[in-house]
């Protein structure tokens, strides 16, 4: 099988995705203690140990390339996926140096950037790319920037206007949600598009969370943690193609839980962008089956905790309702009841 | 997934005369006529002198009598326009704001949906929320966007509705004021065939 | 999460012209790195160390968001100053080192707006001549209108009458030529917004004026960069902290706060962001609130103050923080 077609099997058709075990241990648990609920838990985005996801303000792991591959083939069936409202250009530049600087600032082998005043010469050698351009004229790039430079980053971008004391989704390249749709929210203010979760607004976590983006600061980004299942390593988990893979969610067994079944972290990452002054949304996701979560003894008996005692209003949004108590029952076996550790380190 | 008891579900309230405001552009469908007539008898109580800078723009439907017609016709103001159809409405609407200065005040009435169309446009002119007055007003039939498809489906009142595309949505109270419609998302992915009983839920 | 403000870029004055008897105009280079990009109508907080105290005073960025080989900003001696404005103009020379925070911007262009309406007065001016250059570059109508005192004391009117002949206008008290402002709000298309940037007086103008013709808030924006007001001096005791302090006449809450080592959260510095807000657990007197982020409410239950501009009337106000 050629190299192409066998990275269009990895985040569908034949599943190929697969941890290593140092991508594994690197795995960015979701779960500091044995339960989980809502809060606001942004931090300052600051360099993390070495070697972990948060070492560099933006992480390309091992899926780079197939991730990249897969976000293009998204876009080939459905270009909706990527878009930006007219006013958002400044925005869509800002990003594309926020990921440029990031990367070769980050991993110097892989990719380079050179500047002379606005001609800026970018090479991002993973994906074969040898680019000069001019800075702020879009007809130097083969796309508009910020799809130019989102397809050549991990994890889902958003971009917001800030005004009237309020954030605005009008932007974004969105190919591997966890069900939601940024064309249908596209325009929404901030509580708007958080409509949708449960629980959050009457705890005040929206309130709290918009308060502080507004107030984010150049050169101090801030992320935070949330997280999901999926069925199958499957990224597009998009409402518009749910009739596709909606129903893997009554495929998942006692026998097969272990390889299907995937816990999915989003890293989020928001920085405020200078030009715009609005602020960039980044959502990278990493997934992990269950199988491989049951290999770190610590994570078994802290995941399984915690799925047992999910909030009901959470198994339901969160899509979790038929394989939550398939995962609980296969976890099981590995807990014993001793206490876990607080933090995410894998013992 | 949240169907019900969504936060961008848009919340209306009963239209009331804004006196900051120095321009008064009125737009009603069917019912709507009924509160935009109220609204100009406050008027008369409070700030008489604005009726000459009001002006009402109305389209009958085939429900509503002949009776509210004549009603505004009665109330003497500045400018009032009656429009056969919705659409020519909004195309002048369009033409309207774009003369437009700042001061004005945008009241509208009438059913949902049509409430979107005007407010999409109001939007197009970064029409503010304190510049715009909205009171839902006869059927709470809704757009909906079939977020497989793509397809706009009109005045459904159903909680499931078919989709030309073949599938049966159920109809989410999730709303964009970009495509003006609710969310409708296939109900039946996950177990094909298990439906939830239709009921008409949107009067 | 760190509020401190730790991460200042050392910049280097390499140019100082005085622009009029009263303001002076700074250049600045960074001596770490880039200056970064910044969005017009951004400020900055320079940092002066003088000899017995610090300041902090935000800076309006006047130079074009697309030239990042430096920054400028312009600095109207104010009489009687606290001492920053006065340091500025006495103590820095071409060569004298500074820091300067991140640029914050609370004054940006509505990005949905159909015309853009500039109102500036004196030093105002400032945050629209970076914003001049995005608006050239795009297709929105805009017109400025700026007021001086006269001829001789508007900086920057030259310029201005070169740049922008035609969507620009100058007014000159001394000419008695004011901007009709009432006038220019009621001629307004819909989707303008407006932007007033000046002395308190002219602000006021603007802001009373835009209720009365029916503009809505969101679309009147303004900036102020008053100096904290002065008063008597109080003492102050941070309860978390441990630390008792004494507030100066002429310094703020926040700078005494600053004063004594502690790291206290801020933003604008100029009482309108909120960012600033701290906890009174007592005052054996009253709070004197000079901010414009409180509501009435808020001010009333005197539980709440803004340390940057606010002070009180007492023996010792006592703090959370």
């Amino acid at each position: 099988m050629n190299v192409a077609l066998k990275m269009d099997q990895v985040y569908r058709g034949e599943y190929t995705f697969a941890n290593s075990p140092a991508a594994i241990r690197r795995f960015p648990l979701p779960f500091p203690e044995d339960r989980y609920m809502y809060s606001v838990n942004i931090e300052p985005h600051v360099a993390g140990p070495k070697g972990s996801v948060i070492e560099f303000p933006i992480d390309c792991d091992e899926h780079y390339v197939e991730e990249c591959r897969e976000r293009a083939i998204v876009i080939q069936q459905d270009p909706l996926r990527i878009q930006a409202l007219p006013h958002m250009m400044s925005a869509q530049w800002d990003t594309l140096e926020l990921g440029m600087q990031s990367l070769s600032q980050s991993y110097p082998d892989q990719f380079t950037l050179t500047r002379a005043g606005r001609h800026w010469h970018w090479i991002n050698r993973p994906l074969g790319l040898n680019q000069h351009f001019t800075f702020g004229d879009p007809a130097s790039l083969p796309q508009p920037p910020l799809e130019y430079i989102t397809r050549q980053l991990q994890g889902d971008w958003v971009i917001m206007d800030q005004r009237d004391n309020d954030l605005w989704v009008e932007g974004g390249m969105v190919t591997g949600p966890a069900d939601w749709s940024m064309d249908f929210d596209m325009g929404m203010s901030f509580k708007e598009w958080h409509g949708p979760v449960p629980l959050g607004h009457e705890m005040g976590v929206f309130d709290r969370a918009l308060k502080f983006l507004l107030n984010l600061r150049l050169n101090e980004p801030v992320r935070r943690y949330n997280w999901t299942m999926t069925v199958n390593p499957n990224l597009d988990s998009s409402p518009h193609n749910y009739p596709e893979w909606g129903p893997d969610r009554t495929s998942v067994t006692l026998e097969n839980v272990a390889r299907k079944l995937h816990l999915r972290t989003e890293l989020q990452g928001l920085w405020r962008l200078p030009r715009s002054n609005g602020i960039v949304f980044m959502v990278r996701t990493y997934m992990l089956s269950v199988g491989d979560v049951a290999s770190i003894p610590k994570w078994a008996r802290r995941v399984h905790r915690v799925l047992r005692d999910l909030h009901p209003a959470l198994v339901d949004y969160k899509g979790l309702t038929r394989h939550r108590p398939i995962a609980v029952a296969y976890l099981s076996q590995f807990d014993d009841g001793s206490p876990t550790t607080p933090g995410i380190a894998p013992e | 997934m949240l169907i019900t008891g969504i936060r961008s579900k848009p919340v209306y309230a009963p239209l009331q005369v804004d006196l900051q405001g120095r321009y008064h552009l009125m737009v009603g469908h069917g019912v709507g006529a009924t509160p935009l007539l109220r609204l100009l008898s406050d008027f008369r109580t409070t700030q008489p002198d604005a009726l000459t800078r009001t002006r009402v723009w109305y389209v009958a439907d085939a429900q509503v009598s002949q009776g509210s017609a004549d009603a505004l016709r009665a109330t003497n103001i500045a400018e009032l326009r009656s429009f056969t159809g919705v659409d020519v409405l909004l195309a002048d609407l369009t033409a309207a704001l774009d003369q437009a200065l700042m001061g004005t005040r945008l009241y509208v009435s009438g059913p949902e949906s049509f409430m979107g169309l005007v407010m999409r446009i109001a939007q197009q002119f970064n029409l503010a929320p304190d510049e715009v007055r909205a009171e839902e007003c006869g059927t709470m039939a809704r757009r909906v966007h079939c977020i497989h498809c793509r397809a706009t489906i009109e005045n459904v009142r159903t909680n499931i509705v078919e989709c030309s595309c073949g599938r049966w949505i159920v109809v989410r109270d999730h709303y964009s004021r970009r495509l003006a419609a609710y969310m409708g998302v296939m109900v039946d992915a996950e177990a094909p065939g298990e439906r939830p009983e239709i009921k008409e839920v949107f009067l | 999460m760190s509020q401190s403000h730790a991460d200042t870029i050392p910049v280097r004055v390499v140019a100082v012209e005085e622009v009029t008897p009263q303001i002076k105009h700074f250049t600045l280079q960074s001596l770490a790195g880039e200056l970064p990009a910044f969005s017009g109508g951004s400020h900055i907080i320079v940092v002066m160390r003088g000899a017995q105290r610090v300041y902090r005073n935000p800076y309006s960025l006047m130079s074009s968001p697309n030239e990042l080989e430096n920054y400028q900003i312009s600095v109207l001696r104010v009489d009687p100053s606290r001492g920053g404005s006065a340091f500025m103009h006495e103590q820095v020379r071409v060569g004298t080192e500074l820091e300067i925070a991140h640029p914050v911007n609370l004054f940006g262009l509505a990005k949905l707006a159909r015309k853009h309406l500039l109102l500036a007065g004196g030093i105002g001016i400032t945050p629209f001549l970076a914003q001049l250059h995005d608006l050239r570059m795009s297709e929105v109508p805009y017109e400025l209108h700026y007021a001086t005192r006269s001829p001789q004391h508007g900086a920057y009117c030259q310029l201005i009458s070169r740049l922008e002949p035609q969507r620009s206008r100058l007014y000159h008290d001394s000419n008695r030529h004011f901007i009709d402002i009432d006038g220019l709000l009621s001629q307004q298309p819909l989707g303008t917004h407006v932007y007033v940037c000046g002395p308190a007086g002219m602000i006021t103008r603007v802001l009373d004026s835009a209720r009365t013709l029916g503009w809505p808030d969101s679309h009147v924006h303004y900036e102020r960069f008053a100096a904290p007001p002065t008063g008597a001096a109080f003492d102050v005791r941070l309860q978390k902290s441990g630390i008792d302090l004494h507030v100066l006449p002429d310094q703020s809450l926040l700078e005494a706060i600053e004063a004594a080592g502690v790291d206290a959260p801020y933003l604008c510095r100029g009482g309108v962001c909120g960012f600033c807000r701290a906890e009174v657990l007592s005052v054996d007197g009253e709070l004197v609130h000079n901010d414009h982020f409180l509501s009435n409410d808020e001010k009333a239950s005197g539980k709440s103050i803004m340390p940057c501009v606010s002070r009180a009337r007492c023996s010792t106000l006592v703090l959370n923080l």
